[in-house]
């Protein structure tokens, strides 16, 4: 990496987007850091003065038990209180909106505690996103004052040294001999008792704009490293708990599985619409003709004719007998029966790009899961027959960790594009039905390799 | 007679064609889709269309739509709707947009040369041809809500046979009557449930299958 690609960045940085959302989300979200403390503040001291005709709140100068108790008990209370009415949801939902717009952190918003069907007072103690957004509205406390540093100290003084220069000389243009006090300039490192320093003359406001360029410099990178810190809270506390997030999960999967269900049904109608059952009446059609050129009794008026038709109806007995068969087979390959490791050297035996199977599965999988692996390796190899352009194709299964790990891969052209064309993302569906998963790598040119993970047992 | 005859499945089409032309009839146009349905009917002008209920695009009801859609365009042009499956709804849509002309029919029906004909025949002629599957559900209907307790098994049959479209000597035919004693059980069954004695074949039709719609 040469100089300029390293240092543009750094010297671009303070004129990004990214920085000023960032710098936007810091100071619009302030309050919510010192909304705490000073609730807390507030509470507990007013506590003490509407209180304050009862026991001795000071003791020796320091506070008393009492006043120590209270302080507590009144705490405890606003904590309880700003819960239950979900007053915390209420205001951490305002962050979760600006991290959102400003940060493009997208953060589900948990369930409403309402539409739970939980309104009393007990459901609203245990209520999960309540607590975690007030664990929130306390550490973005610490957060917040890191984020006012970066802003306040880092960008506002660091753009006020920047101007020293330009205001200096028409600002301390006094007659010479006139004694004028120092000026201070601000630095990061005012806070430790170093770093501060004055500046007293025109030269010496270069000094305060170096100092000044360089907190502008290192400004977003600060910005962004605090930023981070906030979006993890956010992300951590402001979503949905991991019981909520697992219950949309199965929401949307059981959506996905209902979804696919009714698609096979239908398909499966139609196919025995248009195949078996056009056949079949085609066939009775056939044989109703026939009939009628055999006549009713004694010669037969036109047998070539009659003979014909059965010839016709015969055929259509097989065509529909072969139709009806590989439908079935299509519902439930009896192969299967024996277990996913025939089933799969059928397939593979089967395969119209000659395929090498290699199966090590020590335990045998739930009948579902080997179904659904079994119907994804058919699909991809139809896949692959159809479009990869593959001289051989891998079958690769194996047990990792309690999870069937299916690999099929090509040595074809590649680039498949699991958006376009709904095979992949079916199979996708139905994986995650089972809480598996689907991954695609298909780089333009090949190979292609497809992994499905499933759990042995549903 | 000169038929069109639309239906998406190559084989059965053909099928049907022979089967048509075989009993001497001339098949005009046979088509695969509801539009190309519609042009062959502007363009041949036959006495009786056959159309399967399911085609392109949709595969849901082109079939019904283009029949009724072509007794109210073409008067003179029977339409006979064929399907896989019976749905009284659809028989319902079918005889409230026309009355007379035409026939729905499973495609079982087919098999049986002569019945199926005699169903041709009889919707060109401005007859009804109900497929007794249809049928039998009205009369379940009726029966269940107790409108047939007054009539005999055997009028019960005949109202079966009436409903399916068939006249008189149809009926007589079917059940191995005279054709007095059918003529009589058809006057009872009228008068049996207060229908009013129609003349034709069609209004008495109608009738029954007022009296059996729930």
């Amino acid at each position: 990496m040469d100089a300029v690609s390293l240092v543009s960045p750094v010297l671009r940085g303070p004129f990004t987007g990214r920085a000023r959302r960032e710098v936007a989300f810091c100071v619009l979200t302030l309050p919510f850091g010192v909304f705490i403390p000073l609730a807390g503040f507030f509470a507990t001291v007013d506590a003490g003065l509407l209180l304050g005709s009862g026991p001795p709140w000071v003791a020796d100068g320091n506070p008393s038990g009492q006043a120590v108790g209270a302080a507590v008990g009144v705490a405890a209370l606003l904590t309880v209180l700003l819960v239950t009415t979900g007053a915390a949801r209420r205001l951490t939902a305002a962050c979760r909106g600006l991290a959102g717009r400003l940060l493009g952190e997208q953060v589900t918003a948990p369930p409403p505690l309402a539409s739970r069907g939980a309104r009393g007072l007990a459901a609203r103690i245990a209520d999960g996103p309540g607590w975690r957004a007030l664990a929130y509205l306390l550490l973005k406390f610490p957060v917040m004052l890191l984020e006012c540093f970066a802003v306040a100290v880092l960008w506002g003084a660091g753009l006020a040294n920047l101007t020293y220069p330009f205001w200096w000389l028409s600002f301390r243009n006094h007659s010479p001999g006139t004694r004028l006090s120092p000026v201070p300039v601000i630095t990061p490192f005012d806070w430790i008792g170093q770093g501060h320093f004055t500046v007293a003359t025109f030269p010496g406001t270069f000094a305060a704009f170096a100092a000044g360029a360089g907190m502008v410099l290192a400004a977003p990178w600060v910005t962004r490293m605090v930023v981070a810190a906030d979006r993890r809270l956010i992300r951590g506390l402001l979503s949905p708990g991991p019981l909520a997030r697992r219950l949309a999960d199965l929401e949307r999967t059981r959506a996905l599985a209902v979804d696919d269900a009714a698609t096979r049904l239908r398909r499966l109608e139609r196919d025995l619409h248009d195949g078996a059952q056009i056949r079949l009446a085609t066939l009775a059609m056939n044989l109703g003709m026939a009939k009628k050129k055999l006549g009713d009794s004694g010669a037969v008026p036109d047998a070539d004719a009659a003979r014909e038709l059965v010839d016709t109806a015969l055929q259509g007995a097989r065509d529909a007998l072969g139709e009806l068969r590989e439908l079935a087979r299509g519902i439930h390959p009896p192969v299967l029966d024996n277990g996913l490791p025939d089933a799969l050297a059928s397939l593979a035996a089967d395969s119209a790009i000659p395929a090498r199977l290699a199966c090590r599965l020590p335990d045998r999988p739930a009948p579902a899961i080997e179904a659904i692996a079994y119907f994804c390796a058919a699909e991809l190899l139809a896949n692959a027959a159809k479009h990869s352009a593959a001289a051989t194709i891998t079958i690769d299964v194996s047990q990792r960790a309690g999870l069937l790990v299916l690999t099929v891969t090509d040595d074809g052209r590649g680039g498949v594009d699991p958006g376009r064309g709904s095979g992949l993302a079916g199979l996708a569906q139905r994986a995650a039905v089972v809480d598996g998963r689907l991954d695609i790598t298909s780089p333009p040119g090949g190979p292609t390799r497809v992994t499905a993970e499933l759990p042995l047992h549903t | 007679m000169r038929i069109v005859i639309a239906e998406d499945a190559a084989l059965f089409r053909a099928g049907l064609v022979r089967l048509l032309q075989d009993e001497g009839h001339q098949v005009r146009a046979a088509v695969a889709d509801g539009a190309a349905l519609l042009a062959a009917v502007a363009e041949h002008h036959p006495d009786v269309v056959i159309a399967d209920i399911r085609m392109p695009p949709t595969w849901t009801d082109e079939g019904l739509r283009a029949a009724v859609e072509l007794r109210r365009a073409h008067p003179g042009t029977a339409v006979l709707v064929l399907s896989q499956y019976i749905e009284t709804g659809y028989a319902a849509r079918l005889l409230s947009a026309s009355p007379a002309g035409v026939g729905y029919l499973l495609k079982d029906r087919v098999a049986d040369v002569d019945e199926f004909t005699d169903a041709v025949t009889r919707i060109a002629a401005g007859g009804t041809a109900l497929d007794p599957e249809v049928v039998r559900h009205l009369l379940a209907g009726s029966r269940r809500s107790g409108g047939l307790d007054p009539l005999t098994a055997r009028e019960r049959d005949v109202l079966a046979l009436m409903a399916e479209g068939r006249s008189n000597a149809g009926i007589a035919d079917a059940l191995v009557l005279s054709l007095g004693t059918a003529e009589k059980h058809v006057a009872s069954i009228f008068a049996k449930l207060g229908l009013p004695a129609s003349a034709t074949d069609n209004r008495r039709v109608l009738a029954v299958l007022h009296y059996l719609r729930p």
